[in-house]
């Protein structure tokens, strides 16, 4: 059977960021269902959609580019299909292209983060300064063999742009993701939240962009 | 809004998906074009109410109403009950995600007894008084249906209305009498004392309770012009016309039954005498096999699962059972997706069938003898002989199962040592029939499990009369059991906890009076009280004593064939003639036929303009 690999970009945004990454593949299995498209079973005992996540995403936080990759036994048509896929999808996770796999898992190195932090926006600015002038921040992550385990996430951390607006501080950063090191937009709020002691009074993380090694865009 | 609200605590909480709503195929309106809101309370947690196949379909069909808007609320399990408390956020339906309290219906399905105190936490979450008679006008009505509403006495302090029987059709006439009544500017009392006029509505309050000197029931008598002296349930003539969902809403976390469900007969033919189910959903009526594969085609087309199962009280007594199961399979393998039949009788069990359910994955094969011997089991009218549990049995083992789990009951009416002995018995009888088989995979031992349940005696059935064992006997039997079984590591035997079953007999069999003691129970933290990390009976015991009443009352009495029964103003179509004469036969060991091949004269017959079946 000709079996024809395709990765589908979506988006995760409002009610949607509070389906763990488990009950996604479930989500995304019974949506590729529904739309009807010519997918690729796992053969066995128990056929079942085949997916893949390159990178999962964490609980709470909502993201403009994520990537699912299925197969399909027939060549379709891209734009035909995702609108297709699109339109089975539920509230809050819409479908924006699909195309051929270029890069492979372990090519993703970092994601961008577009985070706001909200309360005293200024002191927040200020607290930030003096957070990334330290020269170790220590923060927990959990570590599936280790359980949580400390590590100092400061090498890691690039801010990209900030900007104080009325009541947050909105903050583009980059960390590192994928199999080799990964480091959730979560624990590097967390971190923030323990260093500069502020009980912010809201945070909102987007995730923005998944990139390579090599710096290009993960597609 | 209290969306912000909500989100804001959301990611401290296990599961979260449970609380925000925005599920495939569930329904938004704007609550500014509708008139009439109705909040669907499941009161058990998302996992389980989800599950219900009853709410599914009630939550369609008033949704296809343009002017009504069927939303759903389910009981927060403890973490997010906390939450919400410590924010003030009450109750809120999920497709608003708007507070219960705005709404114009609050709606409570009662699936069992052990529930009870949800509905009080869960009104109470809402903001509002739980007892009905300290609602004001301007708060929702409040009503209740499902099985446990045969004899909703217990719950008269805390509910409107209830509604008996059948749902699909008296939910739309009440709805659209609140909705004239609503744009007149009438009163709640007005409204009730209208809606008392529906048949299958039942008002508690338009009825005045007395009592004899040894504490039985006296009179259920109407106060109220409106109010007829017996309530009958609703029944839907015609299964194979009447509305069922084309689509379901599909959770996003896993829940009990995460699969499409699609009913196929209401009603059951058999007449095992310990079955409330079997007396309160008479009579039988069958969807035909062509419904049954558009009903499934177009929820497994809008929902995705890829699992679809045949729901029923006795789904292998669809008399087009055979047909059916061959048309669906055409589909459903076409379309990979499986084909799941619970509530399949043993005597049923076939090659065909075990392969269908080899292909879920299923572990092991489960069947219900329910009791030892084949005298008890012609007492409970079970009809199912033992060659007929071994020739199942045999079938499983030759087709490689190498474990069986058997349902049992005990502390059944007449039940004596010999009868727990003879679940031992039966037990290793199985046993040894696995080691006949000298196909059996090689070097694996087989494993039978018996789940003992308490018994429990219900209204509406012929053991309605019935006492429940004590607890002292039934530790005594269960003790009997262990050291009946020789084959301590191929047979494995698990029951219920008593303390629940108990609670379960007194709250089905109670009246009026208990109101006091669930709210006494409620006020001092019991709820969830069906799971057991929640369960506490010492609270339970505690709140009779305050209210002055007895459990053993309630449980542990025989009742005299001309007892008043609290629940005997509720028209169930079953007399107490035939409960009578069904109960003697049971203390005689005689059978009584299935509905197909006698009328047993229930009462029922007669209801769908002539006998069920076309004679007698």
């Amino acid at each position: 059977m000709e079996k024809i690999d395709v990765r589908a970009v979506f988006s995760k945004s409002g009610r949607a960021v509070f389906i763990s990454h488990l009950d996604l593949q479930r989500t995304m299995q019974r949506a590729l269902k529904r739309s009807g498209l010519p997918v690729w079973y796992s053969q066995g005992f128990n056929p079942h959609i085949y997916l893949n996540f390159p990178l999962a995403l964490s609980l709470g936080i909502s993201s403009r580019t994520e990537f699912m990759d299925f197969s399909v036994i027939e060549e379709i048509d891209f734009e035909k299909a995702r609108e297709r896929l699109d339109s089975v999808m539920p509230d809050g996770i819409s479908v924006t292209e699909l195309a051929k796999p270029v890069h492979k898992n372990q090519d993703i190195a970092s994601a961008e983060y577009e985070m706001k932090f909200y309360g005293a926006a200024g002191e927040i600015f200020k607290a930030l300064e003096r957070m990334m002038s330290m020269e170790t921040i220590e923060a927990e992550k959990h570590s599936k063999s280790k359980g949580i385990v400390t590590v100092d996430i400061r090498p890691h951390i690039e801010i990209l742009n900030t900007e104080v607006c009325g009541d947050h501080l909105a903050l583009t950063v980059r960390l590192p993701a994928g199999g080799a090191l990964n480091i959730n937009a979560n624990v590097f709020a967390d971190a923030f939240s323990r260093v500069s002691g502020i009980d912010f009074e809201n945070v909102c993380i987007e995730r923005t962009k998944i990139l390579c090694k090599s710096g290009e865009k993960f597609i | 809004m209290l969306k912000e609200q909500i989100e804001n605590i959301l990611l401290k909480v296990r599961n979260p998906s449970r609380y925000i709503g925005g599920e495939l195929n569930s329904v938004v309106k704007d609550k500014n074009k509708v008139d009439v809101r109705f909040a669907f309370c499941f009161p058990d947690s998302y996992d389980v109410g989800m599950s219900h196949l009853g709410m599914k379909i009630l939550y369609s069909l008033k949704n296809k109403r343009e002017n009504f808007w069927c939303e759903r609320v389910f009981a927060p399990w403890e973490d997010m009950e906390a939450l919400m408390r410590e924010n003030n956020i009450p109750l809120y339906a999920l497709e608003s995600l708007d507070p219960i309290r705005e709404f114009d219906f609050i709606g409570f399905t009662v699936q069992y007894e052990l529930c009870y105190t949800n509905i009080l936490n869960m009104l109470d979450l809402a903001g509002l008084p739980v007892k009905a008679k300290d609602r004001t006008e301007d708060m929702p009505v409040v009503v209740a249906g499902g099985p446990c509403v045969c004899n909703p006495e217990p719950l008269v302090d805390f509910i409107d209305l209830f509604i008996l029987g059948e749902g699909e059709e008296v939910n739309l006439e009440l709805m659209d009498l609140y909705a004239g009544m609503k744009k007149r500017g009438c009163s709640k009392r007005e409204f009730l004392a209208e809606a008392a006029k529906i048949e299958g509505i039942y008002v508690p309050s338009f009825y005045d309770v007395s009592y004899n000197n040894d504490g039985t029931v006296a009179a259920v008598l109407p106060n109220h012009p409106n109010a007829t002296a017996k309530i009958r349930k609703r029944i839907i003539k015609d299964l194979d016309s009447i509305y069922y969902p084309e689509s379901f809403v599909v959770p996003y976390c896993e829940i009990v039954h995460d699969r499409a469900v699609v009913e196929v007969l209401r009603g059951c033919i058999r007449g095992c005498r310990f079955c409330q189910a079997g007396f309160i959903y008479r009579p039988l009526r069958e969807k035909s096999s062509e419904t049954i594969c558009s009903q499934t085609r177009s929820l497994c087309e809008s929902t995705g699962y890829e699992e679809v199962s045949l729901s029923s009280l006795s789904t292998s007594d669809l008399s087009s059972i055979d047909e059916t199961l061959i048309k669906l399979s055409e589909y459903t393998d076409g379309e990979k997706i499986n084909l799941s039949l619970p509530s399949m009788r043993i005597d049923r069990f076939s090659n065909e069938l075990m392969e269908r359910l080899k292909a879920i994955r299923k572990s092991g094969l489960t069947f219900a003898p329910e009791a030892g011997t084949q005298r008890l089991r012609d007492v409970i009218n079970k009809n199912i002989t033992e060659d007929e549990i071994m020739r199942a049995c045999r079938i499983a083992f030759e087709g490689g199962y190498t474990s069986v789990k058997l349902y049992f009951m005990m502390g059944l009416p007449t039940e004596t040592d010999e009868d727990i002995i003879g679940i031992a018995e039966l037990a290793e009888k199985i046993v040894d029939l696995y080691y006949q088989n000298p196909n059996r995979p090689k070097g694996r031992h087989v494993s039978i499990s018996v789940s003992c349940a308490t018994f429990v005696p219900k209204p509406f059935t012929p053991f309605e009369f019935e006492p429940q064992a004590s607890a002292e006997e039934i530790d005594r039997r269960q003790k009997l059991l262990l050291g009946s079984i020789r084959s301590k590591k191929r047979i494995n035997v698990s029951w219920h906890n008593y303390k629940v079953s108990i609670l379960e007999a007194v709250l089905a069999k109670g009246d009026r009076r208990l109101g006091e003691v669930i709210y006494e129970a409620w006020k001092s933290g019991c709820k969830f009280d069906s799971w057991s990390e929640f369960y506490r009976y010492e609270l339970w015991v505690k709140a009779f004593e305050k209210a002055g009443l007895d459990m053993d009352f309630y449980a542990y009495r025989k009742r005299s064939y001309d007892e008043v029964m609290p629940w005997q103003h509720l028209d169930y179509y079953i007399s107490r003639e035939f409960l009578i004469r069904e109960h003697k036969k049971a203390l005689n060991a005689e059978t009584t036929p299935n509905c197909r091949e006698k009328c047993s004269g229930c009462g029922i017959s007669g209801v769908m303009g002539g006998a069920c079946f076309g004679k007698d």
